[in-house]
């Protein structure tokens, strides 16, 4: 099975339409990626969908990087008793 | 004091938590207007200082002539209308009868019949009056109408006494108006003198003659027929700064009828026009140095420019008094939908009744509404106007606005309200509008409602689905 990071790669490669190669754990969404707002919250939505969770808005919205995104999301799987 | 003198260090002081400064910006109430000192005015070399807190405790009220200077400036109303916007006026002037008085034109059989119509109403306020011209057999018509009260031409300035009505000299201009002013006194008929063009007029050689004398002809009558004087700023000319000459200065002008004349504060009146843009801040000077009463029109539609709008004296006045005096706000909105039925233009920017006055379309603007709508909305419109702030969408509106549209569209508020997450696929649909389509349009709400039933099922399901 897939990592978080790697799914979470995955989701951001989709959304922002780039190649999965070129993202990078610490690469920040809007600086790096080039993610505008709309598209920080469709990143949200999608990473909701593809790990079946719900998250805090303001606190996912916050989160810089790909990694930190990744552990942020590991986090709330686990308080939300959703395998991963 | 010298300039480099006033200087002094102000040192940050610190906090962690806001203050919203809520003595004056009682959200539930237009911004207090507060004072800390007395306005000063120097008229002929002389300090004057006059109390501005003492409108709290004045008897100021407001006065409307949208059936008369409103009217001329637009296709006659219906009879219908205008007693459908008198019941309004009604409503909106509340048990103290801050609107305290309209006018009516009486010539033609439907002035009288509106008059009869309104008065059936059984509104003690706004009272209806007349208007007149300066002309002796006019009084027929204003007793015939069981009027107490009546306005007449009385204008001051040597454009209207030479140029226009072409006395000889102003005595005999004088003369012949205080004939008039006699006349309605032995009909049993208070006057109202307009000062027609009072601040192109001379005061010193006509203006305050005159109203000295109409003071002592007051002295014969009883008290609920002696004179009062409306102060006509015909062209707009007049002028709120302090320090101003006469005869543009409005400090000047009340202070010199209030004071020198002797009008009672109760017995002077201000309408204004707004050709200079000034014509609610001349309107409400007026108040501030000794006139109670200030005449305006709905919306401030009059000649030309326009008068002081009573939709804008009320917020005015609310914000003088600290107080709402049982004035039923949310009136303003009935009146300008009603008045918008008419085909009567109103601005979208119009404050507090035009279709956008308290719209944002700036993103940044609808994330602060989102937060808190204080950040961005002048009071409580929505208690008080029945209009809670609104957002316009467009690109700059950002997913904030989007957001917020539709939490205002559900009528959804605290914790029930959807978060932006939620919004996302409406966010993307706005924003491809502009990017992909190249729309130069704002979305209208019909667009939206669609998108909504479309892109948020669920939701739609959740509050609408009972409904449709």
């Amino acid at each position: 099975m897939a990592s978080v990071l790697d799914r979470v790669i995955q989701v951001t490669a989709r959304v922002l339409r780039l190649d999965p190669a070129e993202i990078k754990p610490e690469h920040s969404f809007t600086a790096d990626l080039g993610a505008e707002s709309v598209q920080s919250i469709e990143l949200v939505a999608m990473f909701e969908e593809e790990f079946g969770i719900e998250m805090d808005e303001d606190a996912a919205l916050s989160v810089q990087s790909v990694g930190t995104a990744a552990e942020f999301i590991e986090g709330v799987c686990k308080q939300q008793g959703v395998a991963v | 004091m010298p300039p480099d003198q006033a200087r002094k260090a102000h040192t940050l002081v610190d906090s962690t938590s806001p203050n919203l400064l809520e003595k004056t910006f009682d959200y539930d109430l237009p911004p207090k207007i507060r004072f800390d000192g007395p306005l000063v005015e120097y008229i002929d070399g002389q300090r004057v200082e006059f109390d501005p807190n003492s409108v709290k405790t004045r008897d100021i009220f407001i006065t409307d002539t949208t059936f008369r200077d409103g009217q001329q400036a637009r296709p006659p109303y219906t009879i219908e209308q205008m007693v459908h916007i008198y019941d309004l006026l009604g409503q909106l002037s509340g048990p103290n009868g801050v609107v305290r008085q309209t006018e009516f034109f009486l010539y033609t059989k439907n002035d009288r019949e509106t008059l009869d119509r309104c008065r059936a109403l059984g509104h003690k306020y706004p009272e209806c009056t007349g208007w007149i011209r300066a002309v002796k057999g006019d009084f027929r018509l204003v007793k015939e109408a069981g009027l107490k009260e009546t306005g007449m031409l009385t204008s001051c300035s040597d454009y209207h006494i030479f140029n226009k009505q072409k006395f000889k000299s102003r005595k005999e201009c004088m003369d012949s108006y205080c004939e008039v002013v006699a006349a309605a006194f032995e009909a049993g008929i208070r006057p109202r003198c307009h000062l027609e063009d009072a601040t192109r007029a001379d005061w010193d050689g006509f203006v305050l003659p005159f109203v000295d004398r109409l003071m002592r002809m007051s002295e014969q009558v009883p008290e609920e027929r002696s004179v009062k004087i409306r102060i006509c700023d015909t062209m707009g000319f007049g002028l709120h700064y302090p320090g101003v000459e006469l005869p543009r200065s409005v400090p000047k002008i009340i202070y010199k009828l209030n004071r020198e004349c002797g009008v009672p504060s109760q017995r002077l009146e201000w309408h204004g026009h707004n050709d200079f843009h000034r014509v609610l801040a001349n309107g409400a000077t007026a108040w501030l140095y000794g006139c109670d009463s200030l005449n305006g029109t709905l919306f401030g539609f009059g000649e030309r420019t326009g008068n002081p709008p009573l939709e804008g004296a009320i917020i005015e006045y609310i914000s003088l008094k600290h107080d709402l005096c049982g004035i039923r706000t949310e009136v303003i909105t009935e009146l300008a939908d009603y008045m918008r039925s008419l085909d009567f233009p109103i601005a979208i920017n119009y404050p507090f009744v035009g279709k956008q006055f308290n719209t944002t379309s700036a993103g940044i603007h609808a994330g602060g509404l989102r937060q808190d709508e204080r950040i961005y909305n002048i009071f409580n419109t929505a208690k008080l106007l029945n209009r809670p702030p609104r957002v316009s969408l467009t690109d700059k509106t950002g997913s904030d606005g989007v957001v917020l549209w539709v939490n205002e569209f559900f009528g959804l508020k605290g914790r029930d309200r959807i978060n932006k997450i939620k919004c996302h696929k409406l966010a993307r649909w706005v924003m491809d509008q502009y990017e992909v389509h190249h729309r130069i349009t704002a979305i209208s709400d019909q667009e939206m409602e669609a998108q909504v039933r479309e892109l948020m099922p669920e939701y739609w399901e959740k509050y609408k689905g009972a409904q449709t």
